[in-house]
């Protein structure tokens, strides 16, 4: 059973592919209301579980998504979820206009004016065909689409993959502006760390289809500490046995794991790390556990 | 009903060429040649089919025209409407085999089906929703091209009657068979239901072949040429081209019924008492059944 604000649980997940696994023995808890982001390399297996959750590929283990099954309730299911993904093209041979009326047909939860007033502010045109609209106005779109369904759960898988930055700043800043209201739940995947630093409230680093290590950012706030040593403390520094050493600017930036915030002030400047110098420090972590 | 709605509205927005244009340029085509030789200025004349305003300078045909029932009129503006017919419903034939082969094919090409199966419509309804786009939406577009097509030519045959005083402008108008236009609806939804399997086979390569049109091809033409060689026989060559042809004109049809022109409602019972009928609605629902397994398996992978 799950608790009432589970919105994804998933048990012991794996699934093997013929040339490999994408998710060996995966666990993972959502709860409604939380911004999720799995982070993780290249074939980590984000896309694939993803995947499973919107029911696209069968999985072994016990995963269920708003107390459904994602493979058996696949029809109800996507009338609560909605996706943005990589690989989901708008059909390009659509005026703007016809898809948002094919969504309105088939969407119990769409708001076609919602979506028409999201698009006003845009370059979009209603009339204008989907190919004729650039890469970064595509996903525009999908998102304006998405955005007037009234989702319980919003999965999105690399969505501003091949994007300018001004698209992918767009992009998430009008999702937790005018999207996010706290009821909602959203499932990030990204290779691309640091555009969604300021955005998540969770975050799960995965490696090899397993999870390397997860948490609330709040959490790992507390529990890690960079320290930007002075040049006289630079071996006291060390002596506190920093996880993972970086440079910045040409001096070095140590990172600590349950370290005492008071002891290292003493040093120097201390500041929680950014996720994407924490997922680097945790993933060398895991390589030189796994040599061990 | 909406989501249906949404999804034949979608298929005849991609299709409309096939669907919607086609028909019409047919009939335009057809219409522009009839006038064309009423006014003298063309004639057509092949083997199979002549037809020329010649043909009313003979005195004996007029007379006969003159002389003709209420019901010899009837039938002959009625096999007028089925020779005028011919070429709309091949066009139309054409029309639906291209899309059966496309519309699962296409949306996997161009990866949208990723899309198409974010949002909350089952493979079954989706494909079962296509399917009606061919086998009932689709003979119902030709309808109105047709309509205006044979109007066109009552109306042009009956002017050129009345000016050249061969018989009065109302002569075909009187007994003109307004009823044959359900016959005809009729009748494309039969001749659609009989080419089934052929139609299922062919959505069901699109759905999963890499190369749908050589997937669709290959396999039937293995199966006719071990038969022919190894039983010397051509059954399935023969059954083959019985679903491309005319339900009433096939060789499985009753003999006893073989000069039946445009099926009746009350024809149901032949066509539904033909066993042949039934291995084929058996077959596709066989290859429907597979359509919507295969598109149910698109994942990722499948569209890469």
């Amino acid at each position: 059973m799950m608790e009432a604000n589970t919105v994804i649980k998933a048990r012991n997940i794996s699934k093997a592919y013929g040339d490999g696994s994408a998710l060996s023995g995966f666990n993972l808890d959502v709860h409604s209301g939380q911004i999720m982001g799995l982070i993780g390399p290249n074939g980590a297996g984000k896309s694939t579980f993803l995947q499973a959750v919107l029911g696209l590929v069968e999985t072994s283990g016990e995963l269920e998504v708003l107390g459904l099954s994602p493979n058996k309730d696949r029809h109800e299911l996507l009338s609560r979820v909605c996706s943005i993904t990589d690989v989901a093209v708008m059909p390009r041979w659509m005026k703007v206009g016809q898809v948002l009326n094919y969504v309105d047909g088939v969407h119990p939860r769409f708001d076609i004016s919602k979506a028409r007033k999201i698009l006003s502010n845009t370059n979009i045109k209603t009339s204008s065909r989907v190919r004729t609209l650039s890469r970064g106005m595509v996903v525009q779109l999908h998102l304006s689409i998405v955005m007037a369904i009234d989702a319980e759960l919003l999965v999105l898988d690399e969505p501003t993959l091949g994007l300018d930055l001004s698209y992918r700043k767009e992009f998430y800043s009008q999702l937790i502006e005018d999207y996010f209201d706290g009821n909602k739940t959203i499932i990030i995947s990204t290779h691309q760390v640091e555009e969604i630093e300021g955005v998540l409230s969770d975050v799960v680093f995965m490696d090899q289809g397993k999870e390397v290590m997860s948490g609330s950012i709040d959490e790992l706030n507390q529990k890690f500490l960079e320290l930007r040593p002075k040049a006289e403390n630079l071996e006291k520094a060390k002596a506190l046995n920093p996880i993972y050493i970086r440079t910045e600017l040409g001096r070095p930036v140590y990172l600590y794991e349950n370290a005492d915030a008071e002891k290292l002030r003493a040093f120097g400047e201390v500041h929680p790390p950014a996720i994407a110098d924490l997922f680097l420090a945790v993933m060398k972590k895991n390589k030189e556990g796994e040599v061990k | 009903m909406n989501a249906l709605k949404a999804i034949i509205r979608r298929e005849l927005q991609e299709h409309k060429w096939g669907f919607v244009y086609l028909p019409w340029i047919v009939a335009a085509f057809m219409s522009l040649v009839i006038v064309m030789v009423y006014l003298g200025i063309t004639e057509v004349n092949t083997e199979n089919f002549k037809f020329s305003t010649e043909v009313f300078a003979d005195p004996e045909t007029v007379q006969g025209m003159n002389e003709a029932t209420f019901d010899q009129r009837k039938a002959a503006i009625r096999a007028g409407l089925l020779v005028l017919g011919f070429p709309l419903v091949i066009a139309l034939g054409f029309a639906i085999l291209a899309y059966s082969l496309s519309t699962f094919f296409d949306e996997r090409k161009d990866k949208s089906i990723i899309f198409w199966r974010s949002l909350p419509v089952s493979d079954s309804f989706t494909v079962l929703s296509k399917l009606s786009v061919a086998l009932f939406v689709a003979p119902l577009l030709v309808i109105p091209a047709l309509l205006f097509l044979h109007l066109v030519s009552v109306t042009a045959g009956s002017i050129f009657f009345a000016v050249s005083d061969i018989v009065p402008f109302t002569w075909a108008w009187q007994a003109y068979p307004w009823l044959d236009w359900l016959r005809v609806i009729f009748s494309l939804w039969m001749q659609a239901l009989w080419s089934f399997p052929v139609i299922a086979w062919i959505m069901l390569t699109g759905a999963y072949a890499r190369k749908p049109v050589v997937t669709a091809i290959l396999p039937p033409v293995v199966i006719v040429l071990v038969e022919g060689v190894s039983l010397s026989s051509s059954v399935f060559y023969d059954s083959l081209i019985d679903r491309l042809t005319p339900w009433s004109r096939s060789s499985s049809f009753p003999k006893e019924y073989e000069t039946l022109q445009v099926a009746e409602i009350s024809d149901v019972p032949l066509l539904l008492g033909m066993n042949e009928f039934w291995i084929g609605i058996g077959l596709g629902a066989i290859f429907v059944f597979l359509t919507i397994y295969f598109r149910s398996k698109s994942d990722y992978a499948s569209v890469e």
